[in-house]
């Protein structure tokens, strides 16, 4: 059974018409044909699907659509600025080799923002936790904390 | 040399594109009337096929066709042709958990799925095994056709093992056992096929090797690999899961064919980790002879090897880590006897490390309990039997750059190893050598590349290059030799690649041979093209083409101050001259004299990586858990290309090495995978890993392009038995089996301690 849903997307409000039982991911990717937020497992279980809704992380596969009504989600299509300029994490992220086969990487990067747009000034204990919810089997995860440590002094210095 | 980019570590060429999400993987390509296709497996590890009824998914709205086996060719499949033995789909029986029985194409996923839930099969049981050396007796159910499920068998002796045991002063005997774990790609696998009006089938498919999935795919389905069409691109990870072609593959083909559509298949992330096949699970008997000066003197190790229902690269992995096992140290009197064994589980295939993570656990773990026995420290005994720059092994095969003593030297003194040997509490470290290859493998009898560089009329570089990217960054590497040998920035080379159409026929990425085959490639076509330039260039400029340099992007006469840019060269090239400017590359591997295939053994690897790993780890006495706080990791590459890249080859690596030793395994209850997701399959968290040092060795390789050979697979080689080395040191435990779990470190401590009490 089709409903309409109204969500801001990326800043912009709009309106789908889908099965209300289906997943925020599923919506993002089939009907509005954004592929960046990625499905690595359908279960919640990987972080590759990560997108901030309302200023929190989720995982956006487990995330049924009819949740997001009235809400501001926010996917890695949504944080480059309007003039094409990447990122600050977009940014180190490339710069610091934390991009192996780039899979995990937008919801990496999701949930990294999502941390330092709440806690500007997070120590390493907090951004293991709050990336702990994303698996990478490429990098070690090494460069990833680096680039994170990195953009949290980009965006407090800009 | 006048290029200045080789070994620093610039942004990856794919990176931006990734970070914001742009970059398409198979699994989000899209086609107008694109059909789901799910696939039916078997529920029952062992079992005869008495009856397929389809009629009600076919009557299901939105389903667009079933097939079974009565549909497909029934032609036998393997990579080894000689010992093919799986089938599209089953046709009389089923021999794992998740054995392809018949397959859907619907309009979409969920009706895909609905689809295989209304077929009916009606199977009968048959006795299962699941154990290989329970498999391999006589009396158990056999699997396949023929006498025995024993499947592959290989035998090496160099020396005289039985004499020099004899002579030794020092004997280890010991089992050890490793497990089946998940490769754990974040992209799973998937394709989608498709039909053109004149027969061409092209494959969009997320593979490590499309030019030898094209041949696959061809002889599978019976049609001319001409008629064929492998279209890669960027991979969510393959790590070895990707190069043997899946069924996947021939189903969608077929559908395709039948419904005159699209098809696209996509395993669940559960399918993934209950069918997309595993590491070899070994069990292996090793002994090791030493005499009194610590000199290793006699080796023999037996493997017996989980092939899992059907064969896969089974017999190259066995092969392989009998290379390395002859290889490592030199020992010069050994013996290797390798097993494959059917069992009713899902198959094996290659896993970076390609069988060396498994015999290295064992090697290098008991070569501590031998430093032990002899009362020599563990690297001391190492450094005395290291690997030397230069010399031919007892096994034939010539060493010609080797890094060992340096690798060791460098992560002993980054480790700190003689302060930290002895610290208070349950806290140690311990050490790990490897050997692995830095070029493939010469045992396809190709061994070869090509590759095309070309100036645009704007001077913009392309390359044209077989070499595979599944995300270890092989395009920028590429690029980056190109760039290196033209004097330009490496993000002036633009990199084409992914299609079989276009690329020259390469055997695909793995065995860490990329950057020495395809690198070479590379590099010739750069000079191919550099000398075209010069040719052009000494026209436009007047002068002696040995006085023209390129640099920083620029081509000029050695001297002047007049620099042309690329683009005003390229203008030259085609407005004035009239021709363009291009270079055409050839690697091939040189063979050593009296080469054979069959009788080459070690001779087969065109050069050796070697490294060190140190593990310092904590034992937790109450819980049992091992946290790993600290590794060091030095390894050859020759020449590095990238820095950043290397180093998180190796990072990773080593992360996923954590992984195998302490967390991960595959679980089987009556050949079902139990634990078929990340919530029961722990592979390790960014909240997981110690800190990691990384030192990269350069030996400058003859042969490789600049000097490099492969990095890619040698960091997850001596991982593990760091680890358990680390154990050892810190509570005195020796647990001889993957993984390292709390429960067995507990009971090792109980043990321990009703000895010692």
């Amino acid at each position: 059974m089709k409903k309409a849903i109204h969500f801001t997307l990326n800043g912009y409000e709009i309106s789908v018409e889908v099965e209300s039982h289906k997943m925020l991911l599923q919506v993002l990717r089939d009907n509005l044909q954004l592929t960046g937020t990625k499905d690595g497992c359908g279960q919640g279980e990987c972080g590759a699907c990560t997108v901030i809704v309302d200023g929190d992380a989720v995982n956006s596969c487990i995330y049924p659509i009819f949740e997001v009504e009235c809400k501001s989600a926010t996917t890695i299509e949504g944080i480059v600025s309007k003039d094409g300029t990447l990122h600050p994490l977009q940014k180190v992220f490339v710069e610091h080799g934390a991009i192996q086969c780039g899979f995990c990487t937008p919801g990496m990067i999701m949930a990294a923002k999502a941390l330092l747009d709440k806690n500007p000034k997070p120590n390493e204990i907090e951004i293991r936790s709050a990336l702990s919810g994303n698996l990478c089997r490429c990098t070690g995860y090494v460069k990833i904390i680096d680039a994170v440590k990195t953009a949290k002094d980009l965006l407090r210095e800009g | 040399m006048k290029g200045n980019v080789l070994g620093k570590g610039f942004p990856r060429l794919d990176a931006i594109a990734k970070a914001t999400g742009e970059t398409q993987y198979t699994i989000d390509l899209n086609m107008p009337g694109m059909l789901y296709g799910k696939i039916l497996r078997s529920p029952l590890p062992h079992g005869l096929i008495r009856s397929i009824d389809t009629s009600k998914s076919e009557e299901l709205r939105g389903v667009r066709r079933v097939i079974t086996a009565r549909d497909v060719p029934l032609n036998k499949f393997s990579f080894y042709q000689h010992l093919a033995d799986k089938t599209i789909l089953c046709s009389d029986k089923v021999r794992y958990v998740g054995d392809e029985v018949a397959a859907v194409a619907a309009v979409d996923e969920e009706t895909a799925s609905s689809a295989l839930d209304l077929i009916r099969v009606d199977y009968e049981p048959l006795p299962t095994v699941f154990d290989p050396e329970e498999a391999m007796k006589p009396g158990a159910p056999l699997i396949h056709d023929g006498e025995s499920n024993i499947c592959f068998h290989t035998e090496r002796v160099f020396g005289d093992p039985d004499k020099a045991f004899a002579e030794c002063d020092f004997i280890c005997q010991d089992q050890y056992v490793t497990h089946h774990v998940a490769h754990c790609c974040l992209e799973v696998s998937n394709c989608i096929a498709r039909w053109s009006p004149s027969d061409q089938l092209t494959i969009w498919v997320n593979t490590q090797a499309p030019h030898a999935q094209r041949q696959e795919v061809a002889r599978i389905l019976g049609i001319p690999t001409r008629n064929v069409r492998i279209i890669s691109s960027a991979m969510g990870g393959g790590f070895g899961s990707k190069l043997v072609m899946d069924m996947k593959l021939p189903v969608a083909a077929i559908l395709s064919k039948k419904t005159g559509r699209p098809v696209k298949i996509v395993n669940s992330r559960s399918e993934e980790f209950s069918t997309a096949k595993t590491r070899y699970a070994n069990k292996i008997y090793l002994k090791t002879g030493a005499k009194k000066d610590g000199r290793l003197w006699a080796r023999e190790m037996k493997v017996i090897g989980d092939n899992g229902a059907y064969h896969d690269k089974g017999p190259g992995v066995i092969g392989f880590s009998s290379m390395t096992f002859s290889v490592l140290y030199n020992v010069p009197n050994i013996r290797y006897e390798g097993t494959l064994v059917y069992t009713n589980k899902q198959m094996g295939t290659p896993f970076r490390g390609y069988g060396n993570p498994q015999v290295t656990f064992a090697m290098e773990t008991q070569l501590d309990v031998l430093a032990k026995k002899i009362g020599m420290d563990p690297l001391e005994l190492r450094l005395k039997n290291a690997n030397q720059p230069g010399e031919m092994t007892s096994c034939g095969a010539q060493i010609t750059s080797c890094g060992m003593t340096q690798c060791m030297e460098a992560a002993a003194v980054a480790a700190r190893w003689r302060q930290k040997r002895d610290q208070k509490g349950l806290r140690g470290i311990g050490m790990a050598n490897m050997v692995h290859t830095g070029g493939g493998a010469r045992i396809y009898g190709y061994n070869a590349a090509d590759a095309f560089v070309k100036l645009s009329e704007d001077g913009a570089v392309t390359l044209i290059t077989s070499a595979v990217d599944m995300g270890q960054g092989a395009h920028t590497a590429m690029a980056q030799i190109v760039a290196q040998e033209l004097g330009v920035n490496l993000e002036d080379v633009k990199v084409v690649s992914d299609d079989t159409d276009l690329t020259p026929y390469d055997l695909g990425a793995w065995g860490s041979r990329t950057s020495f085959i395809c690198g070479n490639a590379a590099l010739a076509a750069a000079r191919d093209a550099k000398k075209e330039i010069i040719a052009v260039a000494s026209e436009m400029m007047e002068a002696n083409p040995s006085d023209i340099v390129l640099e920083n992007q620029k081509v000029y006469v050695n001297g002047s101050t007049d620099k042309y840019s690329f683009a005003e060269l390229a203008d030259y090239a085609i407005n004035k001259r009239g021709s363009p400017i291009s270079g055409r590359g050839r690697f091939v591997d040189k063979l050593p004299a009296g080469y054979t295939i069959t009788e080459a053994f070690a001779k087969n690897i065109p050069t050796f990586v070697f490294g060190t790993q140190i593990a310092e780890a904590e034992v937790d006495e109450n819980t049992g858990v091992v946290r790993v706080l600290k590794f060091v990791a030095a390894h050859e590459t020759g020449r590095t290309i990238n820095s950043a890249m290397a180093q998180g080859q190796i990072e990773g690596a080593v992360v996923q090495g954590i992984g195998y030793a302490l967390t991960e395994n595959l679980v089987f209850e009556k050949g079902r995978v139990v634990n078929d997701g990340f919530l029961d399959y722990k592979i390790p968290r960014i909240g997981d890993i110690p800190d990691i040092e990384t030192i990269l060795i350069e030996t400058e390789d003859p042969d490789g392009p600049f000097g490099v050979k492969g990095i890619g697979e040698p960091g997850i080689v001596p991982t593990a038995p760091a680890i358990a080395n680390a154990i050892y040191n810190a509570c005195g435990i020796r647990i001889n089996k993957l993984p390292i779990l709390p429960e067995d470190i507990l009971r090792a401590l109980r043990e321990l301690k009703t000895k010692q009490g």
